[in-house]
């Protein structure tokens, strides 16, 4: 994968933690239920990890 | 934010008012996550007026996150509609019109819940303090779930996208140093419009 698909990608992770952060600071769960957002608040920090350790090599 | 999705004729007196005929359903176009600008109130945003004239369109604006209305803000979609016209006449895309520095403007997305009943209430674009627009979301042809289904049928949805909905009746030229006030249930942003060389 090029340097530029994983600087998409890590953006993309980004805006979703931004949107996920909001909704939970505004402990905002009528949209999306407060379990999903977590388990999906884990998986993107786990794939931002996972990116970042790939843009970094 | 991956795009802007847009929304073309979704109000029945915008469609009047351009003597243009009703679509089947409303008509979609993207613009580029560049051309975004959330509006930092009584800044003083720069267009390109070289390029001849630019109409406002006032749209509220849907933030979403697993294809859900996560919030909400009032935007201002423009248009180079000289050049728009000229493309629309040789049946070429209009990308050339709509895609241009600062022509996706918005407000702070607020959240939904910060509104009381969000689809009836009005939204206002004031410009010099006179009001130009004002309408809301209950009187567009698509509704906001089926604006999401339409889309979705047609374009990949990210989470983080933002959905122009269209514009009521009242679009018009906009002119340098115009101060243009945005109004939509607890958002109000107010703004001045520059030129790109400051």
């Amino acid at each position: 994968m090029d340097n530029r698909q994983l600087s998409h990608d890590i953006l993309n992770i980004l805006e979703r933690l931004r949107i996920m952060h909001d909704l939970i600071k505004d402990n905002n769960y009528e949209h999306i239920p407060k379990d999903e957002l977590l388990t999906d608040l884990n998986e993107n920090l786990d794939l931002l990890r996972t990116k970042f350790d790939i843009l970094s090599q | 934010m991956d795009k802007i999705i847009c929304l073309g004729k979704n109000y029945s007196d915008h469609i009047a008012e351009m003597k243009e005929a009703a679509p089947d359903m409303p008509l979609l176009f993207l613009k580029p996550s560049s051309v975004f600008r959330e509006i930092k109130n009584q800044e003083t945003i720069p267009l390109p007026w070289e390029r001849g004239l630019i109409h406002y369109e006032c749209e509220v604006v849907f933030k979403l996150y697993k294809k859900n209305i996560i919030g909400l803000g009032l935007g201002l979609d423009l248009t180079l509609r000289d050049l728009q016209k000229q493309l629309k006449e040789k049946g070429h895309p209009w990308e050339m019109s709509k895609v241009f520095k600062n022509s996706a403007i918005c407000t702070p997305i607020q959240g939904v819940r910060d509104f009381l009943n969000w689809q009836d209430t009005p939204f206002v674009l004031k410009i010099n303090g006179e009001v130009r627009q004002e309408s809301k979301l209950s009187k567009a042809i698509l509704k906001p779930n089926d604006i999401i289904h339409y889309v979705d049928k047609f374009f990949p949805i990210c989470d983080g996208d933002l959905i122009f909905t269209g514009t009521p009746s009242g679009v018009g030229p906009l002119h340098p140093n115009d101060l243009i006030e945005l109004q939509f249930g607890p958002i109000e942003s107010t703004f001045r419009l520059g030129n790109e060389n400051g």
